[in-house]
């Protein structure tokens, strides 16, 4: 009975799931799939058929184009890196310092730009960083710099831009997981001997990494394949991963190659994910011999 | 171990009065209980002398040393939470090394020790466990090794068998009173519990629902000889009736309306009690004897009517209505398979009871 009831229920979760596996199969594995038939199948004249050629594969690794990737990840992981950086003190003041009455208005205020368009973010800070923008006009006049400056199409300007459209990301899935985090545990460490700083060390931020690698997958993982923010704020000045790709399909019409740099990006983040889920538990297995 | 004292200790949350200068002494080495309604203000104690709460006013020393503004951390109290609270990321091993991993003790002390707290709590085998995986009892003695690994002064136990049933609960209190025994810490336990307080304790307290402390004891001076009506009543169960003291040819007695005259024992301590005035008589039910037979050997003798009858296994419990519309409950062991005389609902009753058993009680 017991069984039958499983199988049962089972089934019931497979025809619930079916419109949502056919939306991904029609419209992410089948056109991946075609993505990469394109990326290793070339169109010859001579025979009149599809022939197999790892080309464009071998014309990825032996150009400057392998590099852009590798910069693209480079940029990705930074961006990553300083929205944790800023994301997780205030991500711990929220959810810990602040009174539970104003947590929800500041969330808020936090959650609020990202509900406006990307591209519209992206024009606000165009406005905020060129030449005689506020930022360089409120530097001028406390004495920073001598003459405002041009502070868009370069390295810094792309960051901002990452940073700022991303940072709500990375805040809250750490803010859930720590306004989670049960506060006898906290006066359990400090009546153990711990003071704050090594509670902090030993219980609330290890408790909290399962926030941060949800907040350091949520931001890695866009900001890798962005496009839209590289190109508008860093003008020609930094060519990334994205920016190559609609490149390659859109003005260069090289479908095969675009597809290439697809594939090839792609499995490199597979590749850095597994790696890094096969570390955790690589550590979670020594630590549990103890 | 150490002793404790608190000294005119208030404490307010809200604007709400939970401790009015409180003044408590517990006995160092020994096991203290500490037993009152929830909500009494007891937690509140325990999170005091932990240093988890701070006092408004008032001075709490732990030997001859004032930690009122002792920091947490620093002082040599270990708790063990309500619930648990155990460190879900950390095995059994790692929960237990924690106090000592943060003062910095080096691994191999650390090692050696922990493995002897976990042997003592009987918790050898499960050291790379985490938490999530181990029963009640088991997280209990875990919450247990990990408080006492550091050899405190003094341990607290906040309500810590509240979330074990009852067979499990009755083992862990004999862990725990062998474990006061060997380490000689001073154990506060906290507990609304009677059967736990009366179970574990050298001395306990009573506080009463203002936070106050009604009377300090062996189990067994709270027990048979409880200072208040409140005391009388929150510990065990107890019949109370209320008279007028007085004189007669056989001695002291209590008059009271529709039943006549008590002979009751005044002890020294009561002398005090001006006679002619109002009194509470308390009565423990196990210590009325019920019969159907007529018997001399009792100083005191009420008739009634069985009105519920109660079987709880080792004992029954009877009410007798007696015949000014008083109920009295009385515990009868049963003692035999067949007993002599069967008692049923409606059956007229005798009730015979000792001078001595009665506790008087200032109104």
């Amino acid at each position: 009975m017991k069984t039958l009831r499983k199988i049962f229920s089972e089934e019931i979760a497979f025809v619930f799931s079916c419109p949502a596996l056919l939306w991904e199969c029609i419209f992410l594995y089948l056109p991946l799939l075609v993505l990469a038939l394109y990326s290793c199948f070339e169109f010859s004249a001579q025979t009149n058929s599809w022939v197999f050629t790892l080309h464009y594969y071998r014309q990825v690794f032996h150009s400057l184009y392998f590099r852009v990737i590798l910069n693209s990840l480079k940029l990705a992981f930074t961006a990553t890196l300083i929205c944790f950086t800023i994301a997780y003190p205030v991500a711990y003041f929220l959810a810990i310092k602040v009174q539970k009455r104003f947590r929800t208005f500041l969330l808020f205020s936090l959650i609020l730009p990202s509900w406006t368009s990307l591209v519209v973010q992206i024009y606000a800070w165009f406005f905020l960083l060129e030449q005689d923008g506020l930022v360089s006009r409120t530097l001028h006049w406390i004495g920073l710099i001598p003459k405002s400056m041009h502070l868009l199409n370069n390295y810094f300007s792309i960051m901002v831009g990452l940073v700022s459209c991303f940072l709500p990301f990375m805040i809250l899935p750490i803010y859930v997981i720590l306004d989670k985090m049960d506060p006898r545990l906290l006066e359990a460490s400090a009546d153990l001997g711990a003071d704050k700083i090594e509670t902090f060390k030993r219980i609330i931020f290890p408790l909290s990494l399962p926030g941060v690698y949800t907040g350091f997958l949520l931001v890695f993982v866009p900001v890798f394949g962005e496009f839209a923010i590289p190109s508008l704020l860093g003008g020609s000045t930094y060519v990334v991963w994205g920016s190559l790709i609609v490149d390659k399909f859109l003005r260069a019409r090289d479908w095969p190659f675009g597809s290439a740099l697809a594939i090839i990006g792609i499995m490199l983040f597979v590749l850095i994910i597994l790696s890094c889920v096969a570390i955790r538990n690589l550590v979670k297995r020594l630590r549990g011999v103890n | 171990m150490k002793s404790i004292r608190f000294e005119n200790v208030s404490k307010s949350f809200d604007g709400e009065l939970i401790l009015d200068r409180l003044n408590l002494e517990i006995p160092a080495g020994r096991f203290f209980a500490l037993l009152g309604p929830s909500g009494c203000g007891k937690t509140t104690v325990l999170r005091i002398l932990a240093g988890l709460d701070a006092v408004d006013s008032g001075k709490i020393f732990l030997g001859d040393q004032d930690v009122t503004n002792q920091p947490i951390y620093t002082r040599s109290i270990n708790t063990v939470f309500q619930q648990y609270a155990l460190f879900p990321h950390l095995t059994v091993f790692e929960n237990v090394a924690y106090s000592m991993r943060v003062k910095g003790i080096k691994e191999d002390e650390v090692k050696e020790r922990v493995y002897e707290v976990l042997k003592m709590a009987r918790l050898f085998g499960h050291e790379s466990k985490y938490p999530r995986s181990l029963s009640g009892g088991q997280q209990q003695r875990v919450a247990l090794a990990r408080a006492i690994v550091n050899r405190p002064e003094v341990l607290l136990l906040d309500e810590p068998l509240a979330a074990l049933d009852l067979k499990l609960k009755e083992e862990m209190l004999l862990e725990m009173i062998d474990l006061q025994y060997k380490l000689k810490t001073t154990f506060v336990y906290v507990t609304h519990d009677q059967f736990e307080a009366l179970t574990v304790a050298d001395k306990m307290a009573i506080m009463n629902t203002n936070g106050g402390i009604e009377q300090i004891g062996t189990p067994k001076q709270i027990y048979e000889f409880p200072a208040s009506r409140f005391v009388a009543n929150f510990v065990g169960n107890t019949n109370i009736i209320e008279g007028k003291l007085g004189q007669s040819e056989q001695g002291q007695v209590v008059e009271v309306d529709g039943l006549g005259l008590f002979s009751v024992y005044v002890t020294p301590e009561k002398s005090a009690i001006n006679s002619s005035s109002s009194v509470y008589m308390s009565i423990r039910p196990e210590k009325i004897f019920i019969s159907k037979k007529e018997r001399s050997e009792f100083s005191n003798h009420l008739q009634g009517t069985v009105v519920d009858i109660i079987y709880y296994g080792r004992s029954t419990q009877y009410n007798v209505k007696l015949k000014n519309g008083l109920r009295l409950m009385v515990f009868e062991q049963n003692e035999e398979h067949f007993p002599q005389e069967s008692i049923d609902y409606d059956d007229n009753v005798h009730l015979y009871f000792q001078k001595e058993n009665i506790v008087l009680l200032e109104c």
